[in-house]
């Protein structure tokens, strides 16, 4: 909220004035962060308060006038050449920028020659000084107004002043008024509130009417609207606000509009307390009331009875009926729903309670007599339908973080007052108060022990005590080292004792707080599995970039992958999110690979072509049991993956490019298994997973057979559809399925040489690597230590066609001797045979 | 032809004396080696010589036997000077070499962690150090857990604070990691000190929001946690996290009453800026302070929704940005960057 600073000093008493910069000091280390402090009057200046006593047409121009201008009571005057339509009679202050004067902009006055005539500066308009949007002519100054001759103009037009743009915490309903901020100031200053005193003035300006006669309110729902506080104003002129009265509304951000709107708004801003205009003869009066000039004649504009009808006009405060209507002042019809609070006259809706006034009853420029609501209304209802509706306001917005019900008296009379003035009418006796319940104030149990066991300083007792005072809060000792302490009623977040030592240490200041280390006390146990990061340097250590992505994609992202369909894949059927910022964040990921491709086509489009990426984070996956479309009843799934995709081509050195190939991403899923001693995986050809080539695409399973991911070249047609133009090999795997890793242990050292031989074989194509592998190991040689492929090739016309031949390299060791050769040939004989039968091979 | 032990002295000595110059074209050890068994091995011709030794009067045979024994000195000492000389050879020849070392380096690795995750590993070990272990929970939440459980009810005006993605009606994308330590709290009883680094999601989108982003909140409940130890563990966090950014320069800690309905009191916490040391800059707006997080004593209310004794126990949450601290400390200028795999981002870390 923006405050004005002479407002808040108006509002207080401290007992040493601060300047600007320590008032915003001091609230922002008080937690109402200062977030910007502007100086009003910095755009201009040297231009000065002076009187205008002579005019007469410029002898070239009949648009033009020369002025005689004085700066001091019998000094000598100046004559200025002004182009304004508007120039005053002698008598009238203005505003004159002599030569060195500065405008905003950066222009500098001089002495010039308006056709002929030399002007020494100028007479200066709202637009010229930026302080307005009146361009129509230049500023003269109220008949009244009491600015001493050749004073800054900033004094006269009251931006001799600062505005401090402040950040209430959401709790701080009461700092969105001047009031609750000068509170502040007098709490973390020291000093004494001085609330605006409209008492003695109510006296003076009463007219001989009774408020009670002229409105009866009723409130319909207790709950939504606690409390009700009406006044009447009478005899009301509507015209423009005074200067400086306007110039405060357009320094907190609003547009002066008329008398009658402006103190809403003025008093809005000082107190906190939202309040409303109505044009007391457009409210309607009880259905079937005797006045027949209030009520159904509206229709053309007319209102032959307004002034005279003392019938009086009716407000019930009550909830919307489903479907009910009523057109906003902002022209807008409102189709409403029973949970929307309403202002109802006899007959109709007249506001959107504490959101918006209706069309047919807001103050206009004819307005005379006004029904002033001062109301509190409940903060969630506020809040919903000024949501539904899109209409956030100042009013709603204090509203919804709860205006203190004891204020309203406050502000009716405040405003009462300032119309009458403002307005030249009269108040109306005695206020319309309906208030079915005043709450209880709370009285709140304060241990001085607690304070300092929370805070960790040793405060003493009159400190806090006098904080507590200062803040507003009512004290009584209540035996040693306790209180019992009773808030404001403006501070309805005050209700606990744990929320007083919050106020205490603010007023105290956290900057006295030591700072310590809390005792180190060992807690139950906890399991800390960090698997992630673990496979997280693996695959940095394989050579690979990690990368963090979106939880969320695109539909047409998450459906790339053309995972089946049919409920066999629950990846294919993603969570959707209810309101997402744009189509990119539609549904949350089921697998990882979608987002690694777009980087690999995002990368390619920057001319990277080599791209080794991988990333290690959660999926979402419709938890077991739950419908596969709609929102979902229960938690996700979130099992932790682990995905690499490798395009282009290795990591370069002199030469030809050598291009990756599966096997370079298989290889770096078993350093992952390694790192993660996962133990053995097994990859197992797979021709039917849709988003791999289905001639390079394998499950990989666990060594107990279960499939924990899948490995191989993307399929060119889902690469494709994310942008990748080359070959992309990737694996995938559940992290959290990898069998735990129990801490690897020491086998021997051998102590016995090793003996080798090799075999080569002559296979049918098809037959896999691990068929041969199967076959060594069923075996079953105890000798066998390692078995290694050594070579792999095909050559049609030394092997025949759909031949293949192999060298495997088979080492032999016993832990307690040197084997002699017989033994070693024994045994690889024995494995030789059974290569030759079982898989099936031919020796070579 | 009577044979004298003059004779084969002579023969021997021969022999001794045309062997240097025999090998001396030979430039491998394997000729040379053969050369030497041509003299001297079993059918070499100083065996030759030696088997007419039998011929000659006893005494005289170990006149012979000395000469022939000299002979295998001179040959094996020919062979020796000869392997000295072609290895002197070979490595004067090898020393001769010159490499081009401006040449690149043939590459090794190139893999690297993410920047955030080698901020979050580095934050996770400080916070390490005293005391705190990692907890975790899942990312779509209940809206009890993120909102309800920890005092921000629904048409809570705290909401507004953080907009929020909804999956359903009471399920969301978490907005803060505060969730898990409620389900730390659930499931553990205190003494609990802990750090929950994590993914959290907000309806915010700018240079310095992200719709997904990474918080580490951490959670201390125990008997007598005061505000002052809250001062005191995030002055550690400042002080090990940026110290190599001020170059040792001790950083400072602000708090600032603020509000967040779980906490209470709550806090932003401040750090003084390092950039500047004070002096006023573009990081900490000239005001020589630079708001890192949001922190507070547990709010009673929190504590009763999972069981804990408020009056037993206190405690107290912090919550920090890890983009936001990576940005300050390495310059960061567009948040976007962490997320879009870019590799000419991701390499610079």
């Amino acid at each position: 909220m923006k405050a004005v600073w002479s407002w808040l000093l108006e509002l207080c008493d401290l007992s040493n004035v601060p300047t600007v910069e320590e008032g915003a000091r001091a609230l922002t280390a008080g937690g109402l962060e200062v977030e910007s402090l502007v100086d009003l009057g910095a755009g201009f200046g040297g231009v000065v308060v002076a009187e205008v006593v002579g005019k007469r047409p410029h002898p070239e121009s009949n648009k033009l006038t020369l002025v005689d201008v004085i700066t001091a009571r019998g000094g000598a005057a100046t004559q200025v050449v002004c182009g304004a339509p508007n120039v005053p009679e002698p008598g009238r202050k203005v505003l004159w920028a002599p030569p060195g004067a500065t405008l905003p902009g950066g222009m500098t006055l001089a002495v010039k020659a308006v056709k002929g005539v030399e002007s020494p500066g100028m007479l200066c308009s709202e637009t010229e000084l930026e302080i307005g949007d009146d361009p129509s002519g230049i500023i003269v100054l109220d008949a009244d107004d009491g600015t001493p001759l050749g004073a800054r103009a900033q004094q006269a037009l009251g931006v001799a002043d600062w505005v401090l743009d402040v950040n209430a915490p959401a709790n701080r309903g009461d700092c969105l008024g001047h009031l609750g901020l000068a509170r502040e100031l007098c709490a973390l200053l020291g000093g004494r509130l001085v609330p605006p005193a409209p008492e003695p003035d109510l006296e003076a300006l009463a007219a001989d009417l009774d408020a009670a006669a002229l409105a009866d309110v009723t409130i319909g729902d207790p709950e939504g609207c606690p409390r009700y506080v009406a006044r009447v104003i009478d005899g009301l002129t509507v015209r423009r606000s005074p200067r400086r009265f306007a110039q405060r509304l357009r320094a907190v951000g609003v547009r002066p509009i008329s008398n009658l709107v402006d103190v809403t708004n003025y008093v809005l801003f000082e107190l906190g307390q939202p309040l409303h205009a109505f044009d007391w003869h457009h409210v309607r009066g009880a259905r079937g009331s005797r006045d027949a000039t209030r009520g159904g004649v509206n229709a053309g504009g007319l209102y032959p009875g307004r002034g005279d009808g003392n019938v009086p006009c009716v407000i019930d405060v009550r909830r919307a009926r489903a479907g009910e209507r009523m057109t906003t002042l902002d022209g807008q019809e409102r189709t409403l729903v029973p949970d929307d609070l309403l202002i109802c006259d006899g007959e109709r809706p007249v506001a959107l309670a504490g959101v918006m006034g209706g069309s047919d009853s807001e103050v206009s420029a004819t307005t005379s007599r006004v029904l002033l609501e001062s109301a509190s209304f409940q903060p969630r209802s506020i809040r919903r339908t000024a949501r539904r509706l899109g209409l956030p306001s100042e009013a709603s917005q204090r509203f919804e973080r709860g205006v203190d019900p004891e204020l309203a008296p406050l502000a009716a009379a405040r405003a009462a007052v300032l119309l009458a003035r403002l307005g030249g009418g009269r108040i109306a006796r005695g206020q319309v108060d309906v208030y079915p319940r005043s709450p209880i104030r709370p009285i709140v149990p304060l241990r001085l022990s607690r304070i300092r066991s929370l805070i960790g300083a040793d405060l003493h007792p009159g400190e806090c005590e006098a904080a507590l005072l200062r803040l507003g809060c009512e004290v009584v000792p209540d035996g040693e080292g306790h209180w019992k302490v009773t808030p404001p009623s403006a501070r309805a977040d005050l209700g606990r004792e744990v929320d007083l030592i919050e106020d205490i240490l603010r007023v105290h200041g956290y900057g006295n707080v030591p700072a310590t280390l809390p005792a180190l006390r060992v807690g139950p146990a906890q399991l800390v599995d960090d698997v992630a990061d673990r496979a997280r340097r693996a695959l940095a250590g394989a050579g690979l970039a990690e990368a963090i992505t979106f939880g969320f994609q695109s539909r047409d992202r998450a459906a790339a992958l053309g995972l089946a369909t049919d409920g066999s894949d629950r990846r294919a059927h993603p969570v959707a999110l209810r309101n997402p910022m744009s189509a990119e964040q539609a549904v949350m990921r089921t697998s990882l690979l979608p987002n690694l491709l777009a980087a690999v086509a995002r990368n390619a489009s920057y001319g990277i072509a080599d791209v080794a990426l991988f990333e290690v984070g959660a999926v979402f996956l419709r938890a077991a049991g739950q419908a596969l479309d709609g929102e979902p009843t229960a938690l996700c799934d979130e099992p932790l993956h682990a995905a690499a995709v490798l395009a282009g081509a290795r990591p370069r050195w002199l030469g030809a490019p050598q291009p990756w190939d599966v096997f370079d991403v298989k290889g770096v899923l078993e350093a992952l298994t390694r790192a993660l001693g996962a133990g053995e995986l097994r990859t197992v050809a797979a021709s039917d997973i849709p988003y791999l080539h289905p001639g390079v695409a394998a499950r990989v399973h666990d060594a107990d057979g279960r499939v924990i991911g899948e490995l191989g070249e993307v399929h060119p047609a889902v690469r494709e559809r994310l942008g990748v133009e080359g070959p992309v090999f990737m694996f995938d795997v559940a992290l959290g399925a990898l069998p735990a890793a129990a801490p690897a242990r020491m086998r021997s050292i051998p102590r016995f040489p090793a003996s080798a031989r090799d075999v080569s074989l002559l296979l049918d194509d098809p037959i896999p690597a691990a068929r041969v592998r199967d076959v060594i190991s069923a075996a079953s040689q105890d000798l066998v230590e390692t078995v290694r492929l050594a070579e792999e090739y095909r050559d049609a016309a030394r092997l025949g066609a759909g031949k293949k031949s192999m060298l495997w390299s088979i080492s032999y060791r016993a832990a307690d001797r040197t084997l002699t050769d017989a033994e070693v040939d024994a045994a690889h004989e024995a494995i030789v045979a059974r290569l030759v039968a079982e898989t099936p091979a031919e020796r070579r | 032809m009577p044979t004298t032990s003059t004779d084969l002295i002579a023969q021997l000595e021969r022999l001794g004396g045309e062997f240097a110059a025999a090998i001396a074209p030979l430039a491998d050890e394997q000729s040379i080696r053969a050369a030497q068994a041509q003299y001297l091995g079993k059918k070499g011709q100083v065996s030759d010589v030696m088997k007419e030794l039998g011929r000659l009067p006893p005494a005289e045979r170990p006149l012979v036997g000395q000469a022939a024994n000299k002979v295998k000195d001179t040959i094996a000492l020919a062979v020796e000077e000869r392997l000295g000389a072609l290895a002197a050879g070979r490595r004067a020849a090898d020393l001769a070499r010159a490499v081009d070392l401006t040449l690149p380096g043939r590459p090794v690795g190139g893999g690297h962690l993410h920047l955030l995750t080698q901020v979050r590993l580095e934050l996770v070990e400080i916070f390490a150090e005293i005391g705190f272990a990692v907890a975790e929970g899942p990312q779509v939440e209940t809206d009890w857990h993120t909102f309800e459980a920890l005092a921000i009810p629904k048409d809570h005006p705290a909401r507004d604070m953080q907009d929020t993605f909804y999956v359903a009606d009471e399920i969301v994308l978490r907005t803060h990691t505060s969730p898990v330590q409620l389900r730390t709290r659930q499931t553990h009883t205190p003494p609990r000190r802990i750090v929950a680094p994590g993914v959290v999601y907000r309806r915010d989108d700018d240079a310095t929001h992200s719709p997904m982003f990474t918080q580490i909140e951490g959670l201390v409940v125990d008997e007598g946690v005061r505000v002052s130890d809250l001062k005191g563990v995030l002055l550690h966090f400042v002080n090990r996290f940026y110290a190599r950014l001020t170059g040792g320069a001790g950083l400072d800690v602000r708090l600032r009453p603020s509000y967040f309905p779980f906490v209470e009191p709550g806090v932003e916490i401040d750090m003084s800026c390092g950039f500047c040391r004070g002096a006023g800059c573009r990081l900490c707006k000239g005001s020589g302070w630079i708001e890192i997080g949001g922190a507070g004593m547990v709010d009673p209310d929190v504590f009763a929704q999972v069981g804990i004794d408020s009056e037993r126990y206190t405690g107290f949450a912090f919550g920090m940005g890890i983009e936001r601290m990576a940005m300050l400390r390495h310059g960061v200028n567009d948040i976007k960057y962490y997320y879009e795999g870019d590799l000419r981002f991701l390499d610079q870390f």
